[in-house]
């Protein structure tokens, strides 16, 4: 591998808001008489039309601070980065409104911003993308977390992170845990490596990986139905069931199917289930150490193939880095592993739900494969069932039934194969549901084909399967390279040994990551200096990635090219941390960034 | 899985081939009548057509059956397809011309029927370059029909149905037509049925059967509908079904298909047809740079002058050439008499260009601040040259069309004494021979330094000279500038030395280069069918003289002529300074019948690979001697002495190379009958596509590495398109005297049109394309036209159209503007 990029202390936008008379805003900032800035041979695009800046003034170093109608412009004539010559600060992210009277300098490298709604100081912080790491993981952990697993948490008040509600899941809470989950085990294995095994860092990192481990790997033993079964995310009784799945209630013996609307329309209202396998004691502390028993449990069922992907992955890397030092909770891991493999197995390559029918999603097999839902899903699909396969043979030790699976699937039902096929079948359905593949994309799949590819490539041992896996890695880049995204690249970097970073994406995407996960409208719609583009079916984005602090906060399944101001979930809303520490702590881990010193 | 075979009534219809343009107009309203016709007496035909350029000659020669073909669009029983103005060579045209035969007939088929096509159809067009699923795909169309080659031309390529993607990594749907476009009378539809039916069998996908008298028009006859209608469902056979190319797709996209995927070009059919008929050549590529160039400039001075933009001109003069872009009309294979025609409707379109270039560059020019104290007035008072009674220097605008910084001679008629800059630096000059024998016989050459998409003001100081200056007596026949030495052989006029001084690479180690050479040609056809290699020399030109014209501090010329039986051949070697090219102008007087002329460039070595230009983009071919077509450059790249390295041969009007190994060759011409199929050649006083004379330049290009990391695609691209000096007057003016409107910071971007979008809103329209093969990032345009820029990312051969509007908004679009979405 190539010598690892090397990371530098940057400056990081933090932003506070205050009242226009508020003590803390310098009297020069209402005293100032603006002057409208002279931009005819600025050198680069501007966010907003010239005769629109009302207002600038000079920072440190050169930097010019410009303010218009549509927010701040920071010009950076010295960088070498061109991603960092002009920097956009706008509302809600970065200011309180658009529309800028006033600016004056700080005593560091930020400025004071006067605007209709009062004065925001955007203040230019130097920080170490580890210290970066630490903030983010500080705020999940503070504001995020919900029993050890991060989703994400609603809040009360827009932009106000102490409005967190106590209470919120997703749909997903599985995936997004494993990678959190994940990204904390590369922490610790990382500085073991570098500090040792008993320094306090490493300590540290243990505990809170070995938590978020635990937490996860609750939710394949949590519904107790024995028979390896997965749930999505579980609820404690003072936490409220929406209205959105399929949940069951735990009563002892058996678990009941709550009446939501999906259960009526399956009608399994008050279904009963077992529910009294046993669940491990080092897991169920996740909720007794706050006071609940099982039967405060509700669980949320009908799990999706996504969840799965990301458990056994996230059962690779904890068996490597923690079970592989913890021998009690390596078997806890290959059990959830085999049992799990055994009910897809079992259950003809699907989870089945408690009336006996496969769940929505989480279906591998060939029927699937040749219906209509699932041509598309089968190179993906396939994949992913290779993938909980090898896992399953590399963390237990054991093959019999899995490899004579593994090899029937490969050697006669052609999913080695399959997995190449990705692009094949994908512009397909796109032409035959009239719209372009930028705007069929299920943005979320990128992570599962990075976790199910690499996850291959890194077992697979005969060379014709693993240039199988490789091709199919490939297939997926054409949509997953233009994100420039660590999470994917460095795990396609390792499986591919042709391909290399471009350092400058890498250095910018850790760079320009926000030092806090809090949603907010990033107004890159009034932007001027971003091509949009319409596809056929009326979807857009822009022609350009924008950095990650000029764009909308997501998680690893959205498009960070669409044309929005903000993700589905709204303004109302803090995301975890885990996007950043998934890619850096794995980047670091695998040696493909390290910290350097200025 | 349905097997349904799908019947396409068409009617192949050649505007220009064996007859003139006016005979096929004829043949277009015979046939859309006849096939008018037969829609109203089965209700279940179905007719398909393609080629913008017909409908239009319909709709101005009989608005009434245009009418009725209106009717029949909408109901979906008249299929046009192909968005496109005729059915273009694939190979020849720029990218720019594949995005304006698509810009203006889409938006056509909108206006007049409120459909676009989806499917490409070029059923006849004799090889299909690499990227034309990107620029069928921004032209609207996602699906393609093709022909040629054949299964005995090239079967590596896929049979019947399969996905073929560009570099872009753009993918669309093909269909390769077996065997014939036009099937016509019972035992040929048999045949037909027979063939689908059992590749239907094989593939277990439909198929299509295309039906109907082509060539010279025709379409479906009654006999063939009604017995396709009796056979619509036959014991044994799948079933068949009228149909349209646009119905086939979407029932093969319906369908789970595993099919092949090609991811190369579609070659190779009519090898003969890159290089035959040069004059067509020329005045394509010449048309092609001219339109696009002046219209870059008519944009920008509209704006900055506020005036009108000529887009309707251009439109009419773009259409002029995309028609003279079907396919056997470049090709060359058409009879002589249609190339009088060519020349008439290609002079249109390059007077559109001159006269908008001219007004456009001298409107703003009159707006420069040229005046000097003490110039008592503007009048012309010698010739050529105003204000020089009193002393004063005069100026010279020099516009550049690129968008990126030029610095290259530039040719004024008249002698100077020294040329200055607007800040008053001394630039290199050198008075050089004029093409005049009148006067003073010498020019002024000066190196003009223009910022992209800017113009320049030079100020020439006149020289009085009366008599002729003697020109360098010393006969030493070597050259060099800053980055390239030249060394001509006094015995073969061959280059006998050729070093890269940036990294002392001799390419002349082994061999001669720049050798032309005559290959026999007798036994093939005009479009050499069944021949894809060029390779029977039959000698190479002898050197009849040898002289060295010029040697200055801008640049030296050595002149060679070169003889072969009758014919003559004028080479000019010009080294410039600060030119990374070394330009060779000839004149070729060819007398050769049956024969071709190449100029060879065996630089020898290992590994070799050769790069050549396609439409917005370039591709590697192996070097097997196979004739190659290419736009403006070709390259060899070889290892030798442990070096990589290569040599391009950049052309101002030529289409074909080939590469035998280690070598490079430029065909420069190939002078056979004109429109002779193989066929009894009869006494007669034939006439021969490149007899007589023949004026064209070649450039040759050193570099290091491989070609696409080199500077070849701007230095071909300079090559093609001179800058523009215009000499001016004294006077006031609200513009400084330099400027630039517009530039990108993506070395690896060309931009290729600057235009008002066509629907009159105003709004510019930017096309540019990615060059070196490279995925980048972070890429920016700025411009004053617009008062700001914008950002991009842009995907290695991708193509890209911006559309900017008042409010400075920016969309990125496609060929079709955003006018269709």
């Amino acid at each position: 591998m190539a010598q690892p990029i090397k990371l530098y202390p940057q400056l990081t936008r933090v932003s506070s808001h205050f009242k226009k008379y508020d003590i803390e805003v310098p009297k020069a900032l209402l005293e100032i008489r603006p002057q409208k800035p002279d931009l005819t041979d600025f050198p680069y695009p501007l966010p907003q039309k010239k005769k629109d800046y009302t207002c600038f003034c000079e920072g440190r170093n050169g930097v010019m601070w410009y303010g218009s109608n549509g927010g701040v412009t920071r010009y950076d004539p010295n960088t070498d980065n061109i991603y960092d010559v002009v920097m956009y600060f706008g509302a809600r992210r970065d200011l309180l409104d658009n529309n800028v009277h006033a600016l004056v300098p700080d005593d560091e490298n930020g400025v004071w911003v006067l605007t209709d709604k009062g004065v925001t100081h955007i203040a230019m912080v130097k920080m170490t993308m580890e210290e970066k790491s630490y903030k983010l993981l500080e705020e999940t952990l503070t504001y995020v977390q919900r029993h050890g697993m991060v989703s994400q948490k609603h809040l009360a008040e827009p932009g106000n992170l102490k409005s967190a509600l106590p209470y919120g899941h997703s749909d997903n809470d599985g995936s997004f845990s494993s990678g959190y989950a994940m990204g904390e085990i590369f922490r610790y294995a990382t500085l073991k490596r570098e500090k040792g095994d008993y320094a306090h860092e490493t300590l540290e990192a243990r505990d809170v990986a070995m938590r978020a481990s635990e937490a996860n790997l609750l939710l394949m033993y949590v519904a107790g139905r024995g028979d390896g079964f997965v749930a999505r995310t579980y609820l404690t009784k003072d936490e409220p069931v929406p209205d959105d799945g399929l949940f069951y209630k735990k009563n002892g013996a058996t678990a009941s199917c709550l009446n939501t609307t999906d259960a009526r329309k399956k009608n399994i209202v008050g279904l009963e289930v077992k529910a009294d396998a046993p669940i491990p004691e080092r897991l169920r502390k996740h909720y007794t150490c706050d006071g609940y028993e099982d039967t405060d449990i509700t669980y949320k069922g009908d799990t999706s193939s996504d969840e799965i992907t990301h458990h056994y992955m996230h059962l690779l890397v904890a068996h490597e880095f923690l079970g592989c030092e913890d021998p009690e909770y390596d078997e806890l891991l290959k059990t959830a592993a085999r049992n799990t493999m055994n009910h897809i197995i079992d259950n003809g390559f699907q989870l089945r739900e408690a009336n006996g029918e496969p769940t929505t999603w989480a279906k591998w097999n060939e029927e699937y494969f040749n219906s209509g839902m699932g041509w598309a899903d089968a190179c993906l699909n396939s994949a992913e069932l290779l993938m909980f396969l090898r896992v399953t043979m590399h963390i237990t030790g054991e093959e019999g039934r899995f490899l004579e699976t593994y090899n029937m699937l490969c050697n006669e039902k052609g999913y080695a194969e399959l997995t190449t096929g990705h692009f094949d079948r994908f512009h397909q359905v796109c032409l035959q549901g009239g719209i372009d593949d930028r705007e069929d994309i299920m943005y979320g799949d990128h992570n599962l084909a990075v976790l199910a590819l690499w996850g291959l490539a890194t077992l697979e041992t005969d060379p014709e399967r693993k240039k199988l896996f490789l091709e199919g890695f490939r297939s997926w880049r054409y949509s997953l390279a233009p994100e420039y995204n660590p999470c994917y690249d460095f795990p396609y970097f390792l499986s591919d040994p042709e391909a290399k970073p471009d350092e400058e994406r890498v250095r910018t995407w850790f760079y320009r990551f926000n030092v806090s996960r809090l949603a907010s409208n990033v107004s890159l719609t009034s932007r001027r200096d971003y091509p949009v583009r319409t596809y056929m079916g009326g979807y857009k984005e822009v022609s350009a990635l924008p950095t990650n602090d000029e764009r909308f906060i997501a998680k690893l399944d959205r498009n960070p090219l669409e044309y929005k101001d903000e993700d589905s979930g709204g303004v109302y809303c803090v995301e975890s941390c885990y996007v950043f520490t998934f890619g850096y702590w794995l980047g670091r881990y695998f040696g493909f960034i390290e910290e350097g010193e200025e | 899985m349905d097997k349904t075979i799908k019947l396409i009534g068409n009617a192949h219809l050649d505007p220009i081939w064996l007859w003139r343009w006016q005979e096929g107009c004829g043949e277009v309203l015979q046939t859309f009548r006849s096939a008018l016709d037969r829609l109203k007496e089965y209700k279940d035909f179905v007719f398909t057509c393609s080629s913008a350029a017909y409908y239009q000659w319909v709709e101005e020669i009989d608005p009434e059956m245009f009418e009725e073909i209106k009717v029949m669009v909408k109901k979906g029983r008249w299929v046009p397809v192909n968005g496109w103005w005729v059915q273009p060579d694939c190979n020849m045209p720029s990218g720019e011309s594949f995005a304006r035969q698509a810009l203006y007939s889409q938006l056509y088929y909108y206006e007049k029927f409120g459909i676009t096509c989806k499917t490409g159809y070029n059923v006849d067009s004799f090889g299909h370059n690499a990227n034309l699923p990107q620029l069928l795909k921004q032209g609207g169309m996602n699906t393609y029909v093709m022909m040629r080659p054949g299964m005995h031309e090239n079967a590596e390529i896929p049979e019947n149905l399969f996905w073929w993607d560009s570099a872009d990594g753009t993918r669309i749907m093909t269909y390769r037509i077996p065997e014939s476009y036009c099937a016509h009378g019972k035992e040929a539809l048999d045949k037909r049925i027979e063939d689908a039916n059992n590749r239907a069998e094989e593939t277990g996908h439909g198929m299509m059967i295309f039906y109907g008298v082509g060539n010279h028009g025709g379409g479906p006859t009654k006999g063939d509908i009604e017995y396709l209608k009796e056979n619509l469902e036959r014991e044994g056979y799948n079933e068949l079904e009228f149909s349209s190319p646009d119905e086939y797709f979407e029932d093969m996209l319906n369908q789970f298909l595993k099919i092949p995927v090609w991811q190369d070009e579609l070659q190779h059919h009519a090898s003969g047809c890159y290089s035959a008929t040069s004059l067509v050549k020329a005045l394509n590529r010449r048309a092609e740079n001219n339109l696009a160039a002046a219209e870059k400039w008519d944009t920008i001075s509209s704006i900055v002058t506020e005036s009108a933009p000529k887009t309707k001109e251009f439109e009419d003069a773009w259409k002029k050439v995309c028609f003279n872009q079907f396919h056997d009309i470049l090709c060359g294979c058409s009879i002589m008499e249609a190339y009088e025609d060519v020349k008439e409707s290609e002079g249109y379109a390059l007077n559109i260009a001159s006269e908008s270039y001219n007004n456009a560059v001298l409107k703003i020019a009159r707006k420069i601040d040229t005046w000097i104290d003490g110039v008592s007035d503007a009048i012309l008072e010698t010739r050529h040259y105003t204000g020089a009674d009193n002393g004063f220097p005069r100026p010279v605008v020099v516009f550049n069309p690129h968008s990126y910084e030029i610095n290259m001679p530039v040719r004024m008629y008249h002698p100077s004494k020294a040329v200055t800059d607007s800040e008053g630096n001394s630039v290199l000059f050198q008075n050089v021979r004029s093409s005049r024998s009148n006067d003073e016989h010498l020019d002024t050459l000066f190196m003009a330094k223009v910022a992209p998409f800017g113009y320049a003001t030079y100020w020439l100081e006149k020289e009085d000279v009366q008599a002729d200056k003697e020109l360098p007596g010393e006969q030493d026949f070597f050259m060099e500038n800053e980055f390239i030495s030249v060394e001509l052989d006094s015995q073969t006029g061959y280059i006998k030395s050729l070093v890269n001084k940036e990294t002392n690479t001799e390419y002349a180690s082994d061999n001669f280069l720049a050798i032309p050479t005559v290959i026999n040609d007798e036994a093939t056809d005009t479009w050499a069918h069944n021949v894809f290699k060029f390779h029977d020399i039959k000698g190479l030109m002898e050197l009849q003289s040898i002289e060295r014209v010029e040697k200055g501090a801008l640049r030296s010329v050595i002149r060679t002529v070169h003889k072969f039986n009758e014919s003559y051949l004028t080479q000019e070697f010009i080294l410039a300074k600060g030119q990374k090219t070394l330009k060779v102008d000839c004149k070729a007087m060819w007398q050769e019948k049956f024969t071709l002329l190449k100029f060879a460039f065996p630089i020898g070595g290992n590994d070799e690979i050769s790069t050549y230009e396609i439409p917005n983009s370039f591709i590697k071919r192996p070097c097997d001697g196979d004739e190659e077509p290419a736009l403006s450059w070709a390259d060899i790249t070889v290892t030798k002495n442990f070096k990589r390295f290569g040599l391009s041969v950049i052309s101002d009007s030529k289409y074909s190379y080939d590469c035998p190994g280690a070598e490079l060759r430029l065909t420069a011409l190939r002078n056979v009958i004109f429109a002779d199929h193989y066929s009894y050649r009869p006494a007669a006083n034939f006439n021969f596509t490149d007899e007589g004379l023949n004026r064209f330049s070649y450039g040759i290009y050193l570099h290091d590495g491989e070609a696409e990391n080199s500077d070849i695609v701007k230095e071909a691209h300079l090559f093609n398109n001179n800058v523009v000096a215009v000499p001016e007057s004294y006077h006031k003016g609200s513009l400084s005297q330099k400027d630039s409107f517009l530039y990108t910071n993506a070395d690896n971007v060309l931009i290729t049109a600057l235009k008002r979008c066509e629907d009159g809103s105003g709004d510019l329209i930017i096309r540019l394309y990615e060059t070196k093969g490279i995925d980048s990032t972070r890429c920016y345009i700025m411009s004053k036209l617009f008062d700001n820029g914008f950002w991009f990312d842009i995907g290695k051969h991708e193509t890209k159209t911006f559309r900017v509007d008042r409010e400075l908004n920016v969309k990125e679009t496609n060929f079709l503007e955003g006018i269709v979405e």
